[in-house]
């Protein structure tokens, strides 16, 4: 009877997701913006917390990790775009990377999505589609700012079939944002969904495997966005490399 | 057969399906990095990137079906 039961509570957990909370100017705030607004209150206040006293030779453990976790990002995008534009870049990219991260690790905070006002963002394509249209147009903003009407004439490039080549790259650039955002959101989604269903089967332990590579797949997923987001912005911000 | 009924077990042979052409090609692209890594070690760091892209891509075409199944999944009745 109690696997009933959670089946039940399961399908009913799926449609209170969705379910508004209040109106805020007019706009419907549901679940996952309340958990987007935690979330961000969380990484402000941690970074905040970890910046606060800096030190040249870190003494503070919280600064050691900030500064590790700092350093690695800006030298995974130095590697991709080089110096210059890293530390342009950087903010941008290390804001969805830390953003992502903690959508997808709160998806795994017991309660998430059965509990009013607490889903994972990511876990909605609303979010991650909002997050990918800010790719998209900070690809188109940044490839026209930093090489003008290079940035068009390459989308014509080679000229002996320019109208193919024009309507296959606009395709490219409008299907990206789509890609983008049903990667992360199936890939959050669909891993949510499979933990409830084995849940449903056997209660105890079996979906503490699912679980396990939740973890890992939370992280590759966050690494995949900033990955792509990187060479995505990369390529529209110029060929050069060094 | 109901409608629902159709629609889920044809969502599952789609499932199925996509997933069988999305392991292989993963597992195709696993092993060949997983030869190169032996061959050369020190160039492991370097392919990280490009593999965890290229299984990336492969996974999204089974997750497009996952999604579809779920977006097409209202319209049943």
């Amino acid at each position: 009877m109690s696997f009933l039961w959670l089946a039940e509570g399961a399908a009913t957990a799926a449609g209170e997701q969705n379910a508004v909370l209040f109106h805020l100017f007019g706009l419907e705030v549901t679940s996952v913006v309340t958990t987007e607004w935690a979330l961000m209150a969380i990484v402000i206040l941690f970074f905040f917390i970890a910046t606060r006293r800096l030190e040249r030779v870190p003494k503070s453990r919280l600064q050691s990790v900030v500064e590790f976790a700092v350093e690695s990002l800006y030298g995974f995008v130095k590697g991709q775009m080089g110096e210059e534009r890293a530390r342009e870049f950087v903010p941008l990219i290390g804001s969805f990377f830390i953003f992502i991260l903690v959508s997808n690790y709160s998806g795994l905070i017991p309660g998430a999505g059965h509990v009013a006002g607490f889903a994972a963002p990511t876990s909605h394509w609303s979010v991650t589609l909002g997050l990918a249209l800010v790719v998209f147009f900070a690809t188109q903003y940044y490839g026209v700012k930093k090489q003008g009407f290079n940035y068009i004439k390459r989308m014509f490039q080679p000229y002996i079939i320019a109208p193919l080549i024009f309507v296959m790259n606009v395709l490219d650039h409008v299907v990206r944002p789509m890609s983008l955002s049903l990667r992360l959101y199936a890939n959050i989604f669909g891993g949510e969904t499979v933990v409830l269903a084995l849940l449903v089967a056997i209660p105890y332990f079996l979906p503490i495997t699912t679980l396990l590579l939740e973890l890992i797949f939370g992280f590759i997923q966050a690494f995949i966005f900033t990955a792509l987001t990187t060479v995505y912005l990369t390529e529209a911000t110029g060929e050069e490399e060094e | 057969m109901t409608g629902v009924a159709l629609f889920a077990a044809a969502a599952i042979v789609a499932l199925a399906a996509s997933a069988i052409g999305s392991a292989h090609a993963q597992g195709k692209t696993a092993s060949h990095a997983m030869d190169a890594i032996g061959r050369n070690p020190e160039a492991a760091g370097r392919m990280t990137v490009p593999l965890l892209l290229g299984l990336a891509f492969m996974e999204a075409l089974t997750l497009f079906v996952f999604a579809m199944v779920f977006v097409l999944a209202g319209r049943v009745s």
